[in-house]
């Protein structure tokens, strides 16, 4: 690629003529400073010089965008730049077409979702805005803004459902909503959806706590699911039985059994009951794990086995 | 790193994925940081390489990829200062003054600070500034701490509050969870707190714990009732939908706020009552930690890589959970199993109730957060950085010391009390958000010092990221309190 050739400085500009920059420190010596290119030096000086002036128009537009593409994090300038979008009645659709490069370029970056979102709400349009996400989770599946903004789209700008642009993510935490209606149907789907993907990787601590997730949000107790759990608790049979079935699918062939996850999910199983034969179970389950399983945890096993006695 | 733990590499089930991949690279590199053979030598804390790395920073400047920083100078500031104070640095008085001059240089003319001159007011580097403040400034002329302007920063707070009970982080902006930890630890600090400015705000924070245990960053307030996206918006009931996911971070905050919001709850058990879920947030806090072969450290959310910044906001959480009732220590003894035989190098696990491995979180920072050239990092091979420096440091004070709500301390600070002439209902709240807020203290002879003594850094107060001593000092000012004196066993503040 070839590096841009470096801008014109303000200071040299014709059409900036009437304003005087402003530096950003007037006392010379600040302790701990940046040492700050000249270019972002120039650019944020006369950024400095418009915000005190007030002036808001399309060249302060072009000043922002600058500022931000040297540094995207700049709040200010996010700020100032939203107030002259809306000052100067800046056409909505090509701020979200500029939204739709710099959130791509700067992912991480708070105020290129909030920026998106201000004008979102200004503009009403976000028909495009589900294919947007699927299209920049595709380029990095984990960002947690990007699962933020999704989840902020459909209560916000359209109502009901939301289908369909699903994107594989190894941290299964967004489930798909279908409304109120059904209910019943949904909590299965999305459980056997989860034992499905448990069962491919016993050892997803991810899948695990959606499970517990879907039961709790339902008001189902955790022993809604011990059948399935229980063969995640021992070892992996050297001959895998032949059954199909869609509500407990077995570990698949490569699974590293027993997995932590499952033995504290059964061992929780056994607490709920709260009987003093339950509890020894239990008792005997967070031992495992503070022994062998999980022995960085084993502190907590052994406060969870202490509050477990206090139950009886 | 004691033998009888097992390195077993992260389960994988044949099922490779991006995650998988990128879990079993960071487990390879982690191990290589690990001494080899026979060589048991205990990790050192490179005390002297990381102070220069800061001395470099402050003193000739942080380079030029500092710049996408440049809205955050404040937390420069604070990183750098803060992490003296936790390596028992003080900083000189030609510098200090420096320093506060530098920090004045951020404040809004309509109150709070900015993330560097002329910037607008902004949450989070109002947190950075003041805390920079509590380590360099004092009161009177010059000195920083009178030149806050308080009654200008509790009209900004105001102008950010929310129907939901949250705050903007700044005009225009988002809602995120860690502006409201920086709004509430600056109005605690500075006695601007009051039951107006943060109502219905613990509601917002319930709102945010997610079906994982931990919080996010946000939750939704509004919808839209009409099929068309142009219909008005009408605010949610209580509890809101959380907006993303479990995270470290954010956990940290919202944890600390509903500490700082405690005196504030209504006391009844009433239907409207916020409420976290405990045991479901110990549970993440908890498997946050990383195995073995991750060297211990401490993630962020559930299947990412683990951070030394979480050292901070994971590991540092735990010191919270005292305050809201989680205590291992109140277990009568014996009343538990133990488990395993003792082994050798545990001798200190009679001592230590913690509910995280501390021995282990020291290990990884130690042995894998370390930069040779000095500073501190996320994980190797990366380049040091400032946050990572603090969070790090602050994140081995944690594991290092056991600092708690002392009834004992409490006592005190209640008795020293001095009320104000008319004794209001507010008035009832300053001296418990004061005396709350003060009684944390560190448990005589709980430490535990992988390394050994030459490895001690300063404990720091669990809510603020401050020394005691710090806080304290912040605190009587602004509270015109005297602090009855604390019996030490060391001294707290070493000279460089």
């Amino acid at each position: 690629m070839i590096p841009d050739p470096p801008p014109v400085p303000y200071s040299t500009r014709s059409e900036w003529a009437d304003v005087v920059p402003i530096p950003q420190y007037e006392k010379a010596n600040p302790l701990a400073p940046i040492l700050y290119s000249e270019e972002y030096k120039d650019a944020t000086d006369y950024f400095r010089a418009v915000v005190k002036a007030g002036e808001k128009s399309e060249r302060v537009l072009q000043l922002t965008e600058h500022v931000i593409r040297l540094n995207p994090a700049h709040y200010s300038a996010w700020q100032y730049r939203y107030e002259t979008v809306v000052d100067i009645q800046w056409p909505l659709e090509s701020e979200i077409a500029l939204m739709d490069e710099l959130a791509d370029r700067y992912l991480k970056t708070y105020q290129v979702w909030h920026h998106r979102r201000l004008i979102l709400v200004l503009s009403k349009k976000a028909k495009e805005e589900l294919a947007f996400i699927a299209k920049i989770l595709q380029k990095d599946e984990k960002n947690y803004h990007t699962w933020a903004h999704r989840q902020w789209v459909p209560r916000v700008l359209q109502r009901g459902r939301v289908r369909g642009t699903t994107v594989s993510l190894s941290s299964s935490n967004q489930g798909v909503r279908e409304g109120e209606e059904d209910r019943q149907r949904v909590v299965r789907r999305e459980l056997i959806y989860t034992k499905q993907n448990i069962s491919l990787a016993p050892n997803n601590a991810s899948a695990w706590n959606y499970l517990r997730g879907v039961l709790d949000f339902n008001k189902l107790p955790l022993s809604t699911v011990t059948t399935f759990v229980k063969p995640y608790t021992v070892p992996l049979p050297e001959h895998l039985m032949d059954l199909v079935d869609v509500e407990n699918p077995p570990p698949g062939k490569g699974a590293e059994l027993p997995c932590a996850a499952a033995i504290e999910f059964l061992a929780d199983v056994y607490e709920e009951e709260a009987q003093k034969e339950s509890i020894d179970k239990a008792v005997a389950l967070w031992k495992s794990l503070a022994e062998e399983h999980d022995t960085i945890r084993k502190k907590y096993w052994e406060y969870r086995i202490q509050q477990a006695l206090l139950l009886l | 790193m004691s033998s009888s733990t097992t390195m077993r590499p992260s389960p994988i089930d044949s099922f490779p994925t991006p995650t998988s991949s990128a879990q079993a690279e960071t487990e390879k590199i982690l191990l290589e940081h690990l001494p080899v053979g026979d060589n048991t030598a205990a990790p050192t804390l490179q005390k002297n390489a990381h102070m220069q790395y800061l001395i470099r920073n402050i003193v000739q400047g942080f380079p030029a990829r500092y710049t996408s920083q440049d809205a955050s100078q404040p937390w420069l500031m604070f990183w750098t200062l803060q992490a003296f104070s936790v390596l028992q640095v003080g900083l000189d008085p030609g510098n200090k003054q420096k320093a506060v001059e530098t920090i004045m240089a951020w404040q809004h003319p309509e109150g709070g600070f900015g993330g560097g001159p002329h910037q607008a007011a902004h949450l989070l580097p109002t947190y950075a500034a003041v805390c920079a403040l509590a380590i360099a400034g004092k009161p009177g002329e010059g000195g920083g701490w009178d030149q806050i302007d308080r009654k200008k920063m509790y009209k900004f707070f105001m102008s950010l509050k929310q129907p939901d009970g949250s705050f903007l982080v700044a005009h225009h902006s988002e809602v995120d969870v860690r502006g409201i930890y920086c709004l509430l630890v600056t109005a605690t600090l500075l006695d601007i707190i009051t039951s107006e400015l943060v109502e219905g705000t613990a509601s917002f924070i319930a709102s945010l714990q997610t079906y994982e245990g931990g919080f996010s960053s946000a939750s939704q307030p509004y919808y839209t009732p009409s099929s068309s996206a142009g219909g008005p918006s009408i605010l949610l009931e209580t509890p809101r939908p959380p907006l993303g996911e479990a995270h470290g971070g954010y956990t940290f905050c919202a944890l600390a706020s509903w500490v700082m919001l405690l005196p504030f709850l209504p006391s009844s058990s009433s239907a409207s009552q916020p409420k976290i879920n405990k045991n479901s947030l110990l549970r993440w806090l908890v498997q946050m930690q990383g195995v073995p072969a991750e060297l211990g450290g401490f993630k962020g959310r559930t299947n990412k890589l683990v951070d030394g910044c979480y050292s901070w906001w994971v590991g540092g959480a735990f010191a919270l959970l005292e305050s809201i009732g989680i205590n291992p220590a109140a277990v009568v003894p014996g009343a538990g199993a133990p488990t395993a035989e003792k082994q050798d190098g545990d001798d200190w696990d009679d001592i230590d109730d913690s509910l995280m491995n501390r021995k282990a979180l020291q290990e990884y920072i130690l042995f894998a957060g370390q930069h040779p050239a000095g500073g501190l990092r996320d994980k190797p091979p990366k380049h040091a950085d400032a946050y990572h420096t603090l969070s790090c440091l602050a994140g081995l004070s944690s594991a290092q010391h056991k600092v708690f709500p002392s009834p004992a301390r409490r006592k005190e600070l209640l008795d020293s009390w001095q009320a104000t002439a008319n004794s209001t209902n507010e008035d009832g709240l300053r001296k418990r958000v004061f005396t709350d807020a003060l009684c944390y203290t560190e448990e005589e002879g709980t430490e535990t010092i992988v390394g050994g003594a030459p490895n001690r850094v300063n404990a720091t107060h669990p809510l603020f990221n401050l020394t005691i001593t710090h806080t304290e000092g912040m605190m009587a000012h602004f509270y015109k309190q005297t602090v009855p004196p604390r019996v030490f066993k060391r001294a707290t503040a070493g000279k460089p």
